[in-house]
């Protein structure tokens, strides 16, 4: 089968080997990764982790635009505003006050605020970062076959699953044409927050209602189609937990768990 | 569907000798329903046959498709009497699982008949519901593809066909799970006329290969009766009231089925219009061929004579600009649309449109699937964002709707949408016609009286208080058109006002637009329709991959078949049979059922 | 099969749908996070109660067990499918909101629907979440004011959605698609 541009079909990349590995194992490999960030309060921590996203990244998926975009702009501009507003919004009594950072009449940002700031920061940063391994390189029809055939979700759910993904552009277009519809009729004209609102409003009944008739429709069709018979079905397309998973998953842990041990006890000082 | 997984063989095991399908004195009322559609309906098809089901709108044919899988009751509640038996299995308690190995459906809305990805995964989820080996559901998965000319594109999203394909698509699923008979219901409603061509060839090549039963649901006579071995007729209530071949029932029974409201092919139409002038038409003829042919071998009616508006208007030729009702071309012009370019997307989707309304006329666009139709009609009424100083409503004093303030625009030109309930913002049918005067800071008083004067004239006075959305079909489509009318726009745009509606409610509401373009509305609506197009369009438009392939009198528009057919479109039935009439020359020009002599008794 | 079937492909479909667009505003809410974070960190709770729409919405509208959970997985799954980088916070909150949504219907055997129900399953979201929130963003270095304003807000916030989901419902009905 040849590939085409869409949700549907996985992308084939040569050498790049997180798209060969099932979905599950990669969202199995960062999870104690980002359990630990919750409580982890220092700035070495979350870099590193940070670095070994990255790492896994840049080998493992497709380098595009879009990627490079997010792991060089998005990402870091993210993780500095943050961490900006973060230090303006901490306590200022309760942190270091060593150093000055910056003045403003009698308010002063320390040093310690900064620290806090930025780790906070680089931690969401580093979350995110880890989540994006699954999330940049897996489709959805492949998570939903991993869960079917591995965790033993039933197939009925994954299929739902699978039909809800064929909503999305269709009820995208539907919005489109309600609100064009609505605006034409000139349905809660004017500006502001508030006109906002009750246009947005209008919008929901009707959306929701087209929607949940064509789900009924696409309902009665699956029915018709058998779907349901019997307890399993059959799977033409395999999406098998292989050795390389276990590799994968165990490697993941084991850096992890390095890293924690290198650091501890997580803490500015 | 028990635990113990039964092999897939064990679904298919059917008692020997039994008709595919007996339906006995079926009456099925919906939950909430006070009286049950249908009533009664009775027929059996058996191996090999073509059987189509008619009745007038709301006789509970669509309700009937779905019980003969079980689907009512078993998925939608209903109180179900009666029995219907397939291959021996009772519908209403064996699983529907099981049932859909005997029979196969396709329904109305091709997107509303998609799960998958790809053609091919589309085609095998049948067969994998039943747990056939992959081998097995990839043989039966070509099969199908291969059948309805798909095969080549089996990687496909589905997304990327065009109506018809999609629709030989679900013919296609349906043909994998292996069922000896397939119903379809109105499978045709959502597509131009070579969609309709495609998917009945396919049909037609599935009932040669003669091991496959269907039962059709279908308003569009025109294109099935050639593939057709018998026909069921239902009444409004749902009952059975005729059942029998081709011959008995549509030659034989046409007036009876016309008072009914059934609707009937167009020729036939025709040709019971002619017998009512006098002319001999035996037997009475189904298809365009049947009544050129029937009309080639009959003699002129002694003292019939062809309508003079007909003689007059319908002639093709230089110089006749129109066959319905007088050109307006010396009138004021309401719409000019001058160069224009729509690009949606960064794709252009229309490419340097230039067309003329004027004052009072009644125009249809028309093409493919996909040409721009919707998309041209919505940047003349301002629906979509337009380059400024392209299109201009109103004359040479009129507004630019690039510029235009909504208000001033709704009360220019009304819009409906092809789907009416995405237009409704009110919670009452009243407050839904109230909106459009409120608007204009009309006083309560007359904004009352207005509004009951539409709700009377479209037949809604009882609904004033109903929710919108719990009107029927017609009903909310009458609505919609109500509340474009109200604010008393000079210009309607109608795009597909007949889609997923029955001929009957189709010309009910398109009566209604002649009226208004009587009284002085200028009317443009898009459809794919091409005898509707005839019966009432003024001037026709042809939208061709974004540009205008031809504007021009309706009549002269499809004087040239090469052209029409190039731009995905047809020869309305009845200018088909009549083109090329050598003996009878006086019909010969005349493309409209309201032209023919026998209309008025 | 016992569980999926007491589920027809009709409810399944219909959660599918509500789960859609619901995922939709979901995914609104993941563009909007780092904004709020950023500007507005004790706001937080305020967006995040955006998560309780499709679970309130399903019940409203189906009235019948799992039908909370399973929207709440469908929303999540196309809320990833826009935000690939909160794809693990969109499924952990789903789990979370299902999960106790399914758990106060539960309670009361799917049997009292009334709107305070609803309501107490905002308020127990709004804690949890007020909590998790807590550590994760380190909030506990914000200034006292800000602790508590942000405490009110992850409460207040899962219960004002709560009151728009329901009034989603209630216009559902009155339109007549939410009618068994
Ligand atoms: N889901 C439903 N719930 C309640 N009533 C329904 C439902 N579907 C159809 N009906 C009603 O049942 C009757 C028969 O409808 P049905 O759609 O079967 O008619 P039909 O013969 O197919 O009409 P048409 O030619 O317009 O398609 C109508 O009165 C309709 O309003
Ligand atoms: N909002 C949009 N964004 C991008 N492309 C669009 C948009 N709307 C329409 N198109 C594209 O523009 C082309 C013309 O669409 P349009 O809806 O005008 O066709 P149509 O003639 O009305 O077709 P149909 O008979 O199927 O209704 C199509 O190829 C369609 O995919
Ligand atoms: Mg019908
Ligand atoms: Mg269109």
């Amino acid at each position: 089968m040849t590939a085409v541009v869409d949700p549907y079909v996985s992308v084939h990349a040569p050498g790049r080997f997180l798209y060969a590995l099932n979905p599950l194992a990669k969202f199995a490999a960062p999870v104690p990764a980002i359990v630990l960030l919750v409580f982890v309060r220092d700035l070495a921590t979350p870099l590193a982790f940070l670095a070994l996203a990255y790492v896994v990244l840049l080998i493992g998926a497709r380098v595009t635009p879009r990627l490079l975009a997010l792991l060089v702009v998005a990402l870091p501009v993210a993780a500095a505003v943050l961490g900006l507003s973060m230090s303006l919004w901490t306590d200022a009594d309760r942190v270091d006050r060593s150093v000055a950072v910056a003045q403003l009449g009698a308010w002063t940002l320390y040093g310690g605020a900064v620290e806090i700031g930025f780790a906070t920061g680089l931690r969401l940063a580093a979350i995110v970062a880890l989540s994006l391994l699954a999330g940049l390189t897996t489709n959805g029809p492949d998570l939903v076959r991993a869960s079917v055939q591995q965790l033993r979700v039933p197939y009925r759910i994954g299929y739902t699953a699978l039909a809800a993904f064929r909503f999305v552009p269709r009820f995208g277009h539907e919005l489109d044409v309600i609100r064009q519809a609505h605006r034409v009729r000139g349905a809660h004209g004017g500006r502001g927050p508030f006109a906002a609102l009750a246009r947005w409003w209008g919008y929901i009944v009707p959306l929701l209602a087209g929607a949940i008739r064509h789900a009924e429709r696409v309902a009665l069709a699956m029915d018709a189609r058998a779907f349901g018979a019997h307890a399993e079905r059959t799977e033409r397309h395999l999406v098998p937990w292989r050795r390389r998973d276990t590799v994968f998953v165990a490697l993941m842990w084991a850096v992890t768990i390095v890293i924690a041990w290198f650091f501890f006890p997580w803490t500015l000082r | 569907m028990t635990a113990a997984s039964p092999a897939a063989a064990d679904l298919s095991a059917t008692p020997a000798s039994a008709p595919l399908l007996r339906v006995r004195e079926l009456g099925i009322a919906h939950d909430g329903a006070p009286t049950p559609t249908p009533a009664s309906a009775s027929f059996e098809v058996r191996a090999g046959e073509v059987v189509l089901l008619l009745g007038p709108s709301g006789s509970g044919k669509s309700t009937l498709a779905l019980a003969l899988n079980g689907l009512i009751p078993q998925a939608v509640p209903a109180t179900v009497t009666g029995s219907v038996h397939v291959a021996g299995l009772d519908a209403a308690s064996t699983p529907v699982a099981q049932l859909s190995t005997h029979v196969g459906m396709v329904f109305q809305d091709p997107d509303a008949q998609l799960v998958t990805g790809t053609l091919l995964d589309e085609v095998a989820f049948g067969p994998e519901n039943l747990l056939l080996p992959a081998s097995e559901v990839l043989a039966r998965a070509e099969d199908a593809l291969r059948r309805v000319g798909l095969w080549e594109r089996r990687a496909e999203n589905p997304d990327r066909l065009s109506g018809g394909g999609r629709q030989r698509l679900a013919i296609a699923c349906a043909l994998a799970l292996g069922s000896p008979l397939l119903v379809l219901d109105e499978p045709t409603a959502n597509l131009d006329p070579a969609g309709i061509e495609e998917v009945y060839a396919t049909l037609g090549e599935v009932v040669a290969a003669g091991e496959r039963s269907i039962l059709l649901v279908e308003h569009n006579l025109d294109a099935v009766v050639s593939i057709t071995n018998r026909v069921v007729v239902l009444d409004q209530q749902g009952r059975t009231v005729a059942d029998g071949s081709v011959d008995e029932v549509l030659r034989r029974r046409a007036d009876e089925l016309h008072d009914m409201g059934v609707w009937l092919p167009v020729s036939t139409l025709a040709a019971l219009r002619l017998r009512r002038a006098g002319w001999h038409l035996d037997p009475l003829p189904l298809s365009p061929d049947e009544l050129t042919a029937a009309l080639e071998a009959a003699d002129d009616p002694a003292g019939a004579e062809v309508g003079a508006a007909a003689v007059g208007a319908a002639v093709v030729g230089p110089g006749v600009t129109s066959g319905p009702g007088a050109p307006a071309s010396d009138r004021a012009p309401v719409v000019e649309v001058r160069g224009l370019d729509v690009t949606r997307r960064r794709t252009e989707i229309l490419h340097g449109i230039d067309l003329t309304v004027h004052a009072g006329e009644f125009v249809a666009i028309v093409g493919a699937n996909g040409a721009g139709k919707t998309t041209l009609l919505q940047a003349i009424a301002g629906v979509i964002p337009v380059p400024k100083g392209r299109v201009r409503l109103g004359g040479p004093q009129g507004v630019d709707p690039a510029r235009a303030d909504l208000r001033g625009l709704s009360r220019r030109i009304g819009f409906v949408f092809q789907n009416p309930e995405h237009q409704f913002i009110a919670h009452t049918v009243f407050d839904e016609l109230a909106h459009g005067l409120r608007r204009q800071k009309l006083p309560d008083e007359q904004v009352r009286e207005r509004a009951h004067d539409v709700l009377r004239r479209f037949g809604l006075d009882d609904k004033a208080d109903v929710h919108p959305f719990l009107l029927s079909g017609g009903q909310k489509r009458r609505l919609s058109v109500g509340t474009a009318l109200v604010a008393g726009a000079p210009i309607l745009a109608l795009d597909e006002p007949t889609f997923g509606q029955d001929r009957a409610r189709a010309e009910e509401l398109l009566g209604l637009l002649r009226e208004l373009n009587e009284a002085g509305t200028t009317i443009l609506v898009v459809t794919h329709d091409m005898q509707l197009v005839t019966e009432y369009a003024h001037r026709t438009i042809v939208v061709g991959d974004g540009r205008i392939v031809a504007d021009a009198a309706t009549a002269e528009v499809f004087a040239d078949e090469t052209l029409v057919r190039a731009a995905g479109l047809r020869l309305p039935p009845l200018r088909r049979a009549l083109q090329g009439l050598a003996r009878h020359p006086q019909l010969a020009g005349v493309t409209r059922v309201d032209d023919l002599p026998g209309g008025a008794e | 099969m016992a569980t999926a079937s007491r589920l027809p492909t009709r409810v399944l479909l219909v959660c599918a749908a509500i789960g859609v667009a619901t995922g939709l505003v979901g995914g609104i809410a993941g563009v909007l996070t780092p904004v709020v974070l950023a500007t507005a960190p004790f706001a937080y709770g305020l967006l995040l109660g955006s998560h309780v729409l499709p679970g309130i919405i399903a019940q409203e509208v189906l009235r019948r067990p799992l039908v909370a959970i399973l929207t709440h997985l469908v929303a999540a799954l196309v809320a990833s499918a826009f935000n690939p980088a909160w794809a693990g916070r969109f499924i952990g909150t789903a789990l979370l909101f299902g999960a106790i949504q399914e758990g106060v219907a539960a309670l009361t055997r799917y049997r009292a629907w009334g709107p305070w129900r609803f309501f107490i399953s905002g308020g127990i979201i709004g804690v949890l979440v007020a909590v998790v929130v807590f550590f994760v963003a380190h909030l506990s270095a914000l200034p006292p004011w800000a602790q508590i304003a942000y405490l009110v807000l992850s409460v207040a916030g899962p219960v004002a959605w709560t009151a728009l989901a329901l009034a989603i419902g209630t216009a559902l009905r009155r339109a007549g698609v939410a009618r068994r």
